[in-house]
């Protein structure tokens, strides 16, 4: 399994508020012989934000984390669908406008990195669906999640803009939907499985956030979901622990209980609760588990 | 919009009444560009002179040097109000070559100039506080004694009745392309307001010239712009052979619209075409241009006929374009009807004679729109406001209310597909007697029929098929004077091309046709046409 | 091939309301045949009261934006057997996000008012009347002028869809035609009311208005260059520029996002008090992020330095 070596970079988020992501995906990681590399200098990638704040320094700012990769010679993994977003964007860009390159390079150079523009950026559910494989998944599973009806919420960012992210189908996602069956478990399906959690405006729009943090889970709700998964920590965030604030600003009973990505797969390895960090969720878990 | 505009600007309270909002109007999908001379090595005399040729010496030449002397002062104006032309190295607006001129005079936004300038005019409808009534289908124009008193229009999302009582009326309804199968015109394209203005007792002058242009997708009629061909595009038949060095050795591709429609007829009556359809080959122009350039036109190839230009020929052949013919006016817009004006494709001033040159509508929409919008304000300075007739308003209703309430009928789409088929097989590229005669029968029976048909929508809000009856009964008025007209006219000129008469003759036909209703019949007179500065001469490219 | 077109239909009651149904039509389906073509056969052979907009049919005009199969699309170049062989349907409903009015016609006057709330034409000084335009000038407008207004972008965006205030992307996307402008002498003034509330910081970036434009407008792009135009300009005093200079300042000095910085700053202290309640059970889960508490990157120096690059460059451009 050694072809499958990356650049590990979970993301801000994950290695503070949400570091259960993190950790039980390392646990996964090694179960299944996905090697997983540190990034020791890799900055933030600015989550959207820096775009707006200046797009070439922006475009800097990645490119610095791909000539890391680049040095280290293995594509990144990221287990955030925002920053694979932000990176992908950043890196197509890179790759389709040669003035770009140059001008990120001339900047790079002045602390002495250099990119050309050869790695990718993937994420964990790609890995899973696609190079790992799903068969081959299936085959490590030895405990399906055979009673759960769950949602899954690929959110905004795991899908578009498709000319650069590209793996899956934004009007036809089946990579998470996949996974689900290949763990035992059985997908459902809904409208907003492919929308925004609102985690982008949690500081500056407070109702807009809540607000649709609760139409999200509320519309799995309604489709007989028992609970979501979803492959990034910032719809983590949203889904689980403001989802007591959308109940509020919606006025409805939610309940919901959300899962990460590398949770649902770690419970089907067989791996425990206490393992999978799931004390940390807001909206405890417990009650959809055997 | 630039007639609403004009007169706003000047204070006046001006409203625009559309059956699309304003954004839709097919102004917006004129792709090449406008001509002006701007620079030094031009000159307005030669844009006019490319500009009579073009239209085989039947344009007038007083209305063409107005247009063509004005349009640089437009151009720039055009871009003070925002619009933006694609530039050159230096900054400046860039010019492209186009069919039948003999400078690089046309200016552009990419491929999609109509768009651009388009939507600059709504936003200056917008500054302007312009009053906005879209959606509405205007069903009369009210005229007593000879003076315009303003409209009656449907409300389509209501179903409602409305009447506009005005001082002026500018009809500027664009043109009828709908009466064909094959035309690159827009759905909404159905001549409204030349029918309307016929009806209310204004003259059409020149209805037999319809352009047909070059280079339209086979199945659809949607345009590949004549900048394709301005930007080095060959024309390619069954045998790879560029064709055109056969009609037009000089300057091949860029032979003005008739010439080019009429050659590919050529090569396609005589086995030569491709299923129907000569090539349209980008290849060599090379991806970077083609994406620079003719973006849009990549895209409506690779999402309308499967092509993709970078890499094949496009499959095109003539499509209905264009009407030179319309509502007769002068050169400040005027119709023989107090108060009412017309401008753009729908009037007939008459600057394309019997056939436009590519770039000339959008700039005589410009000019002649600020001409008709500042004429319609002095003329309102000056009068009154006259009556609306009260029992106009009742009168339309019931005709309306009678369309609705007939049962058993034939559909109206029945009707509308046989028009469109007897005016391409014969009101098309290549013309004659019998086959115009065969076509003027056909649309009287049509009419006849039109009369009988029914609804199955008798709903009032967004009726839908109330509005393609009445789009069906105006387009019915208007093929009848194209018919005509061509039937009249015993040569051959410009876009109307007689096989029984294939010579143009300046002896007995250098004159406009012009229509008229008169107790209930058409009438047909003739005018000279104004030639102050070129003598007829023979025309080759 | 017969294909099986299921239509969300509505009959209007009033003005204001109207009533939703379904309905199916089959309709032989020809190779390269549009959407919009198959409405119009249905129209013609089978219901003519069936409602919709259409006009030049050749995706410039705007008006026959529809959603086919849950994303918004032009009817008229979207053809009918590729989409159903890939969703494997024809799911034919009206534009999301706004009102239907009968059918697949949907009340556009909400999506004109948010145009107009952007001073949609150009407001010149003396002065920046006479800028020249340059090719790169029109470059960067470029992308913001292809739009048609046909709505497809606004019907796709999820902010939209809970704030029905939110000024949407298509204004934007016009805004930016105007604030990028060289011609124009009003950006200030223009940036701080697209600053508002309701305005162009409240965009989640969900990327759908780029991905479902069918004339490659990108109006998310068109939305970050009005940010960076708005902080560029020194309009800082409101949640969204707080937000993202809190962002660019935490990552200069960490490396990374510092999320209790961000909390603090973005909110100001009194509305970060309010969150205090929720706070505290973050807290007993161990999520109330702490600030400072990351260990900054290595080789910060590398991450200052090429900020420290862009702020020469901001500097030198600026005079």
């Amino acid at each position: 399994m050694a072809d499958l070596r990356y650049a590990y970079y979970p993301g801000c988020a994950s290695q503070a508020i949400t570091k259960e992501a993190n950790e039980t995906t390392r646990l996964v990681a090694g179960r299944l012989g996905i090697e997983l590399h540190d990034m020791p200098k890799a900055n933030c990638c600015g989550a959207g934000l820096l775009t707006d704040y200046d797009y070439e320094l922006y475009i800097a700012l990645n490119a610095r984390i791909f000539a890391e990769a680049e040095e280290m010679g293995m594509d990144i993994l990221t287990i955030c669908s925002t920053c694979l977003m932000v990176m992908a964007t950043a890196n197509r860009d890179l790759k389709e406008d040669p003035g770009l390159l140059d001008r990120t390079n001339k900047v790079l150079s002045k602390v002495g990195l250099r990119y050309s523009g050869n790695i990718k950026v993937v994420q964990l559910l790609w890995v899973l669906a696609g190079d790992y494989g799903l068969d081959k998944l299936r085959k490590q599973v030895v405990k399906p999640l055979n009673w759960l009806k769950i949602a899954p919420f690929y959110g905004c960012h795991s899908l578009r803009p498709a000319s650069a992210l590209g793996f899956d189908d934004p009007e036809k996602p089946w990579s998470l939907d996949a996974t689900i069956t290949a763990l035992g478990a059985q997908a459902v399906q809904y409208r907003g499985k492919t929308k925004c959690c609102g985690f982008q405006v949690d500081l500056v729009n407070e109702e807009t956030a809540e607000l649709m943090t609760a139409v999200r889970l509320l519309d799995g709700k309604g489709r007989g979901a028992d609970c979501f998964v979803t492959p990034c920590p910032f719809c983590h965030i949203n889904l689980d622990n403001y989802q007591k604030l959308a109940e509020k600003r919606a006025e409805a009973n939610i309940s919901m209980p959300v899962f990460h990505l590398s949770q649902l797969v770690g419970l089907a390895l067989g791996l425990s609760p206490e393992e999978m960090g799931l004390s940390r969720h807001l909206i405890s878990p417990e009650k959809v588990l055997k | 919009m630039r007639a609403a505009i004009e007169a706003a600007k000047g204070g006046y309270n001006v409203a625009v009444v559309t059956k699309v909002y304003p954004v839709r109007s097919h102004s917006v999908a004129a792709q090449g560009g406008i001509n002006a001379a701007l620079k030094e090595t031009d000159s307005p005399e030669a844009h006019m002179f490319d500009t009579v040729k073009g239209s085989d010496y039947l344009g007038d030449q007083d209305a063409i040097e107005i247009m063509c002397k004005e349009a640089p002062a437009d151009i720039l104006e055009l871009e003070k109000m925002g619009a933006i032309f694609s530039r050159d190295k230096s900054g400046g607006i860039a010019q492209r070559p186009f069919g039948g001129a003999d400078y690089p005079r046309t200016c552009y936004l990419a491929d999609r100039t109509g768009h651009g300038i388009l939507h600059v005019m709504y936003e200056q409808l917008l500054k302007y506080g312009v009053y906005l009534y879209d959606e509405w289908h205007v069903v009369k124009l009210v005229v007593k004694d000879n003076t315009a008193r303003g409209i009656i229009a449907v409300e389509y999302e209501a179903g409602k009745l409305h009447r506009l009582h005005s001082k002026a009326t500018i009809i500027a309804t664009g043109g009828y392309g709908r009466l064909y199968k094959t035309t690159t015109n827009a759905l909404s394209s159905t001549g409204d307001g030349m029918a309307l203005a016929l009806d209310a007792g204004a003259e059409l002058m020149d209805m037999e010239f319809v352009q047909f242009h070059p280079t339209v997708l086979k199945r659809t009629g949607i345009l590949m712009t004549e900048g394709a061909r301005g930007e080095g595009a060959y024309l390619l038949n069954a045998k790879g052979e560029r064709f055109m060095s056969k009609y037009a050795p000089k300057v091949l591709e860029l032979a003005s619209r008739d010439v080019v429609s009429r050659a590919e007829q050529t090569e396609l009556e005589e086995g030569r075409g491709i299923d129907g359809c000569v090539l349209l080959d980008l290849r060599h122009l090379g991806e970077k241009k083609i994406n620079e350039r003719l973006s849009q036109i990549r895209e409506l190839a690779v999402n309308f006929a499967g092509v993709d230009p970078v890499k094949d020929p496009v499959p095109v052949k003539p499509g209905a374009h264009y009407s030179m013919g319309g509502i007769k006016t002068d050169n400040d817009g005027a119709t023989r009807i107090k108060g009412l004006f017309a401008a753009g494709e729908c009037a007939c001033v008459s600057v394309h004679g019997a056939n436009r040159l590519g770039g000339n509508s959008l700039l005589e929409t410009i000019v002649f729109g600020r001409r008709a919008g500042k004429k319609a304000m002095d003329f309102s300075k000056g009068s009154p406001l006259s009556d609306f007739p009260v029992d106009s308003l009742m009168d339309a209703a019931h005709e309306v209310a009678n369309i609705v309430k007939r049962e058993n009928g034939e559909a109206q789409y029945i009707i509308r597909d046989e028009l469109n088929a007897v005016m391409e097989e014969n009101c098309g590229v290549f013309r004659n007697k019998e086959r115009l005669a065969r076509c003027l029968d056909k649309i009287r029976e049509l009419k006849q029929r039109h009369n009988g048909v029914s609804l199955s929508d008798k709903g009032e809000l967004f009726n839908n098929e109330l509005l393609s009856v009445l789009e069906l009964g105006q387009m019915l008025t208007v093929s009848e004077t194209i018919v005509l007209g061509a039937l009249n006219r015993e040569e051959s000129r410009g876009s109307h091309y007689r096989t029984d008469f294939p010579a143009r003759n300046d002896k007995d036909w250098l004159k406009h046709t012009v229509i008229y209703r008169e107790g209930g019949e058409l009438k047909i007179r003739y005018r000279d046409v104004k030639i102050t500065k070129f003598k007829p001469e023979e025309r080759k490219y | 091939m017969k294909i099986k077109f299921r239509i969300r239909r509505c009959s209007p009651i009033s003005k204001e309301a109207c009533d939703p149904y379904a309905q199916v039509f089959n309709v032989e389906a020809e190779e390269g045949m549009t959407v919009l073509e198959a409405l119009l056969k249905i129209s013609d052979e089978q219901d003519p009261t069936l409602a919709f907009r259409k006009s030049c049919r050749s995706a410039i005009c705007g008006s026959c934006a529809m959603n086919i199969n849950g994303f918004s699309r032009l009817a008229c170049n979207t053809q009918v057997i590729p989409e159903y062989k890939k969703m494997g349907d024809m799911l034919i409903e009206p534009l999301s996000n706004h009102r239907p009015l009968k059918d697949l016609v949907v009340d556009f006057t909400p999506f004109w008012r948010k145009i107009e709330k952007v001073t949609p034409f150009l407001t010149p000084t003396k002065k920046t009347s006479e800028a020249t335009v340059t090719a790169e000038a029109e470059a960067a407008i470029d992308r913001s002028q292809r739009c048609i207004m046909c709505g497809c972008c606004n019907a796709m965006c999820n902010s939209l869809e809970i704030d029905e205030h939110f000024i949407a992307p298509a204004a934007l996307a016009k805004a930016w035609r105007l604030v990028g402008d060289v011609r124009e002498g009003h950006q200030a003034k223009r940036l701080e009311k697209l600053s508002e509330e309701h305005g162009m910081w409240d965009c989640v970036r969900c990327v759908h208005c780029t991905e479902y434009c069918p004339k490659g407008v990108m109006p998310l792009k068109q939305i970050e260059m009005l940010r960076s135009g708005a902080l560029k300009a020194g309009i800082l005093d409101n949640p969204g520029a707080k937000h993202v200079e809190a962002m660019a300042d935490s990552v200069k000095k960490i490396g990374r996002l510092d999320e209790a910085a961000m909390t603090f700053r973005t909110l100001g202290f009194l509305r970060s008090l309010g969150m205090i309640p929720f706070g505290l059970t973050m807290e007993r889960h161990g999520k109330m992020p702490l600030p400072h508490i990351f260990p900054q990157i290595e080789e910060i120096e590398e991450v200052r330095k090429i900020y420290e690059e862009f702020e020469k460059a901001l500097k030198k451009k600026k005079g």
